[in-house]
């Protein structure tokens, strides 16, 4: 009870104080301001192309790692030799800091020097070198791409390790009954694996809620706004403008999207558990 | 699937630790006088210099300081600038921050800690060590009638361009917009890229609307602006904002400026792939490290004429207002504000101090000579100097400023929207 009182509802109470209240950091009794913030929040023409960005970022930031993670697992389900050099080298780039990950993937999309855009040169591609941290139109799909990477690996490995209890005899006898890959996958593997599909989609979803790191660090939101989400606008408003309480706002704006999110798929998987299903 | 019933509650509670991340707590009033004394430990924070040599350097000087002053020991940082813009304030704000730090003068930097109540007040320090720094400078770091920092070194920004290649190509440096535009087309034509500009940070936005504008409308104009006597969506700053509109169109800019991060800009001057370089004066020594040709610099050029260079004051020593330390921090200041140590950077750090400074003996470059002699001139008042405006304006103007030239260049505005935005920046 006291990690929830200390970790869970101080914070939240604290937030929920700041939103009601205009603290620019530095009045130590700060003025009640009522509903301002949210009303302001409501009117500001910047939060829905931020919300836009989320919404992308949580659509394929969950479906391209579940789809790549679930697809990897699979082609090396059967493969007994080299399983954890396939593992670490999988799941090696979920351990990096995204400080490093930023880094090293800002090189590579350099419209100068980096490799992405040279390797598009070899391959007779050229036409499609852009600058993709710079062009509104890549940008954000430059850095969801680099985060896409970053945690493939993390579900590859979670899926690997729940396809180790699937039943193979089912899957055998739907071989022989003449089902073929996409049907066995649908139909066979993925129910017994359910309740960790279901774990590692909240984790995913929730994360593209809350995304901040990896796009500050890479483009800071730029090109003028092009990447900014809400995690990036309520940083710049609270620590870049002195708006702390409205930065708090939009950060409880976060938080009251992503719980509901993160409460139905874990009743959903917790049901599932209790029918019996999954690994 | 225990885990699984742990993890919606955790992620839940780590979004609201992002939530409460944003809370802060409110800073000390001011510096600790009860434990005043000229011995102790400090940390000094500076940004992260271009050349790593430099760092070594000063490291080396202060342990001179430390000599002349037995008790008192300076622990020097490093920072990459981009960082510092985030963090200090936070830093300062938690009381975790460093006791004398290097930071921008102006409202926009200087101005926006002293508001928050973050920085020591040095106004009777001004008085007891009769530091001698121009009016002009100090008025920079001087806030509702308090002096809160030592401004950083004098600096210009102009135009850099490859004075080798323009002799080799048989042209010559810019002396109007005409000159500058004629002299792009030249490059253009051999395969060069013109001007080397970059903006994946945003700043740079700030200081490619300073030159273009205080060329333009000359210091009385920007005096204008910046007090509020003109607005800033009107047609001097449209056109100011429009000229590089008009040279992304022409392709006298690199591809994609908005992804070419400021050391990637430098590195295609330095190359010779890029024939001129918008910049400030500050990177005269990177650039004598790096090339192995001659380098000029002139102002940016205006409509009718050479144009004026672009002034401001680099980032120099402030005292945390919520040191522990601050009458080391004084003696320290005092040492930074010295004339010796100015001399010092003049010769070893290739910086020109905000205070009148005794050059005839010193060895420098001919480029960094150059950039002395026409700052000092200009310091003496013997002409105009533009005003660079991100050091100058708040930080809502500086981020619809810095969004709106990396709106421009990525093509998402064009140079009225960004003026209205600028100018509604400016009023709020």
């Amino acid at each position: 009870m006291a990690m929830v009182v200390i970790f869970f509802l101080f914070p939240l109470a604290n937030a929920v104080y700041y939103a009601f209240v205009d603290f620019n950091g530095i009045n130590p009794q700060p003025p009640f301001v009522g509903f301002d913030n949210f009303v302001e929040l409501a009117k500001d023409p910047n939060l829905w192309p931020a919300l836009k960005n989320n919404v992308i970022w949580i659509l394929i930031g969950t479906a391209a790692p579940l789809a790549i993670g679930l697809a990897l697992a699979l082609l090396l389900w059967a493969v007994q030799r080299g399983s954890i050099f396939y593992r670490i080298a999988f799941f090696f780039p979920y351990i990096l800091p995204q400080v490093a990950i930023g880094v090293v993937w800002g090189w590579i999309y350099d419209p100068v020097r980096g490799w992405l855009n040279q390797a598009l040169e070899v391959v007779g591609l050229g036409s499609l070198a852009t600058g993709w941290l710079g062009n509104p139109n890549t940008a954000l799909y430059a850095v969801l791409g680099t985060a896409v990477w970053a945690t493939s690996g993390f579900v590859f490995v979670i899926f690997l390790s729940a396809l180790r209890n699937v039943d193979t005899e089912l899957v055998d006898a739907s071989l022989l009954d003449g089902a073929n890959t996409l049907q066995r996958v649908w139909h066979i593997i993925l129910p017994q694996i359910m309740p960790v599909f279901l774990m590692v989609t909240t984790i995913t979803l929730v994360g593209g809620f809350s995304v901040f790191d990896i796009i500050f660090i890479m483009t800071g939101g730029g090109p003028a706004g092009a990447t900014e989400v809400l995690g990036t606008y309520a940083y710049s408003s609270a620590f870049q403008l002195n708006r702390i309480s409205y930065g708090t706002t939009l950060a409880l704006v976060i938080t009251v999207m992503a719980i509901p999110f993160a409460v139905w798929l874990n009743r959903l998987q917790r049901r599932l558990s209790l029918q019996g299903m999954g690994a | 699937m225990q885990l699984s019933t742990l993890k919606v509650p955790g992620a839940a509670a780590a979004v609201l630790l992002l939530a409460a991340g944003c809370t802060g707590t409110a800073p000390s009033s001011g510096g600790d006088e009860d434990s005043a004394d000229s011995t102790g430990s400090i940390r000094y924070l500076i940004e992260q210099q271009e050349d790593p040599g430099a760092l070594k350097l000063l490291d080396a000087h202060i342990d001179e300081f430390e000599k002349a002053n037995p008790g008192i020991t300076v622990k020097l940082e490093a920072m990459p600038l981009e960082n510092m813009r985030t963090v200090l304030q936070t830093q300062l704000r938690s009381g975790e921050g460093p006791d004398v730090f290097n930071w921008g003068s102006g409202p926009g930097y200087a101005g926006a800690l002293a508001e928050a109540g973050l920085l020591y007040d040095l106004t009777d320090a001004y008085e007891q060590n009769d530091w001698q720094i121009y009016d002009f400078a100090k008025e920079r770091v001087t806030f509702d009638g308090k002096t809160f920092g030592v401004p950083g070194e004098m600096e210009t920004i102009g135009l850099f361009y490859n004075k080798t290649l323009f002799a080799d190509l048989g042209i010559a440096a810019p002396e109007s917009l005409a000159d500058l535009e004629a002299v792009s087309r030249s490059l253009l034509d051999e395969g060069i890229v013109p001007i080397g500009v970059s903006d994946k940070e945003g700043w740079q936005g700030g200081h490619l609307l300073s030159m273009a504008l205080s060329s333009e409308v000359g210091s009385d104009g920007m005096d204008e602006l910046l007090n509020g006597g003109a607005a800033w969506d009107s047609p001097d700053v449209v056109s100011a904002l429009r000229l590089w509109e008009d040279f992304m169109d022409a392709g006298y800019l690199p591809e994609s400026p908005t992804a070419l991060s400021y050391d990637g800009g430098n590195a295609l001057f330095y190359s010779g792939e890029a024939a001129m370089l918008p910049t400030g004066s500050w990177l005269v020594p990177e650039i004598e490290d790096n090339v192995d040709f001659e380098v000029g610099y002139v102002p940016f050029p205006s409509g009718d004429g050479p144009g004026i260079f672009t002034g401001g004051l680099g980032s120099g020593p402030f005292i945390s207002a919520g040191t522990t330390e601050t009458e080391a921090a004084l003696k320290f200041v005092d040492f930074l504000a010295s004339q010796e140590h100015g001399q010092w950077t003049v010769e070893n750090l290739g910086s020109i101090p905000p205070m009148p400074i005794d050059t005839k003996d010193l060895q420098v470059s001919p480029l960094f000579g150059q950039v002395l002699e026409d700052t000092s001139e200009l310091s003496g008042g013997s002409g105009d100097l533009g005003y660079n405006i991100d050091v100058l304006v708040t930080d809502v103007f500086n981020e619809a400023m810095f969004d709106g030239v990396q709106a421009i260049l990525s093509g998402q505005k064009d140079a009225e929207e960004v003026a209205q935005d600028l100018e509604a920046a400016f009023r709020k």
